[in-house]
């Protein structure tokens, strides 16, 4: 699957908004079953980074894109890529919990249905399973008719995790996933990021230096559309090579 | 951009340099009391421990303060780790100048004898080496620290030759065997003084480089 070792490789990918270039020629290696975590000040293109690995940019309109997004070493930016079997592949969380007006059933069995599956035993079994890994089983097994939004902020965003997981993707992007949630809440979600790294590719974006060093192996700081540094996150948080990473995660400046 | 954080910082700097030359001088006073036989000036020294110990509880407070409230990072926490570390060590030194100071009264009959001994040398040069230490804390210098490390040697045959030559005085005759012990005993606590030198410097060096190298890891920074 992944001849190279790492599961998702950009090379010299860059990406403009118009005239407004927000990635400039990044290449990052990502591994497979490790949490990779990208910081840096708001506008310095992490979140358009995470978002060109599954090509959800191109549902910006004056959005350009050029260089690779390799994907078990098949650049998705081919045209001949499926965009919809990419994002089964490499499913998002955000940073507002979204689910869908349904019940929790209904918003975990939405993507297998959308996938052909109508088998209610089958689903059902999809369902328990997502809710499960996404630690939320326990806290809403009696009640799956209950909608969605009228769960607490924290089971919405484990919720969505579940819906994320029923379509069996490899690869989690996360999206300030916690940036909303109280600290209980947050450090749920954190300990389900560790236990989802044995089984999925995960990267995330944050804002939280802490979390940053919570939760991840490896940690890239970006600044003005390139990465400035990416190295284990232990490194970067104990002694990082680059005085600008120095200055910005001891919030010194961005 | 001045910030609350850094205030914090600068305040724990001030207060280990303060710290610092107070435990100098806390040396300084035991030295001369030992070669000057003052035992007035013993007993300073050994009072104004209490001093000492007073900063290394400020010390202590303030850098648990500092990691509960703010979690520091990067340059920010391995100042605060090697400021832990330095205190813990200038507050040694302070007990090793009380060590030095309490036995200025049992060594006043053999001051004849002290006179003798190349102690006040070995004791010159240990303080040289806190007083090195120090400074290279307070401005930064890697460099300093470095020279540091090698001094230590010096200090180590100094202990050594004072050894030998107790040895040799007792052998010459039975009166010496009390001082010699004195003497001994003094060289030990005066090697030690230079061995939390030594470890000071590798704290700063630490601090400014990102680079682990005691317990001799000098060729690399990962366990």
């Amino acid at each position: 699957m992944n001849t190279n070792g790492y599961k998702i490789r950009t090379i010299n990918l860059s990406l403009s908004y118009g005239s407004k270039l927000a990635l400039n020629e990044v290449s990052l290696d990502i591994k497979p079953n490790h949490v990779t975590a990208l910081i840096g000040p708001s506008g310095c293109g992490k979140s358009t980074f995470l978002r060109a690995l599954n090509r959800m940019n191109d549902l910006i309109d004056d959005a350009r894109t050029s260089g690779e997004v390799l994907v078990d070493n098949i650049n998705v930016y081919r045209d001949d890529v499926d965009v919809v079997e990419l994002r089964k592949k490499v499913g998002m969380i955000f940073q507002k919990s979204n689910p869908f007006p349904k019940s929790i059933y209904d918003n975990v069995a939405y993507g297998p249905r959308i996938n052909g599956i109508h088998d209610t035993k089958t689903l059902a079994e999809i369902v328990e399973s997502s809710l499960e890994r996404a630690a939320l089983w326990d806290e809403v097994k009696d009640d799956l008719k209950k909608s969605g939004l009228a769960l607490s902020g924290g089971q919405q965003q484990r919720l969505c995790i579940a819906r994320a997981l029923a379509v069996n993707p490899e690869v989690l992007l996360m999206d300030e996933p916690a940036s909303a949630l109280d600290p209980i809440a947050t450090a749920k979600i954190e300990e389900l990021i560790y236990e989802l790294k044995s089984n999925y590719t995960i990267v995330i974006v944050t804002h939280n230096m802490q979390q940053a060093a919570r939760v991840s192996d490896l940690t890239a700081f970006f600044y003005l559309g390139k990465i400035i540094e990416f190295n284990d996150t232990k490194t970067i948080f104990t002694s990082p090579k680059e005085k600008q990473t120095e200055d910005y995660v001891t919030g010194r400046f961005g | 951009m001045p910030r609350h954080f850094e205030l914090e910082l600068d305040q724990l700097r001030t207060m280990l340099i303060r710290m610092g030359s107070l435990v100098e001088e806390q040396i300084d006073c035991a030295v001369r009391a030992m070669a000057e036989s003052d035992v007035a000036l013993a007993r300073l020294v050994i009072e104004r421990d209490k001093k000492v110990d007073e900063f290394d509880n400020a010390i202590d407070q303030h850098c648990m303060r500092v990691f509960a409230l703010t979690q520091p990072v990067a340059i920010d926490l391995r100042l605060l780790m090697a400021a832990l570390k330095i205190n813990n060590e200038l507050e040694r030194i302070g007990d090793i100048a009380v060590n030095l100071a309490e036995r200025v009264e049992p060594l006043l009959p053999y001051a004849g004898f002290v006179k003798k001994t190349p102690l006040r040398e070995m004791a010159t040069a240990a303080r040289e080496m806190v007083k090195d230490s120090i400074d290279s804390f307070v401005n930064n210098d890697p460099e300093l620290a470095k020279k540091i490390l090698i001094s230590d040697d010096a200090i180590d045959s100094f202990d050594r030759e004072t050894f030998n030559l107790m040895i040799k005085k007792m052998k010459e005759s039975p009166e010496n065997v009390e001082p010699a012990a004195h003497m001994m005993i003094l060289s030990r606590h005066i090697e030690r003084l230079a061995d939390h030198a030594t470890n000071i410097a590798e704290d700063v060096i630490f601090l400014v480089n990102a680079k682990i190298i005691k317990h001799h890891a000098y060729a690399s920074d990962s366990p």
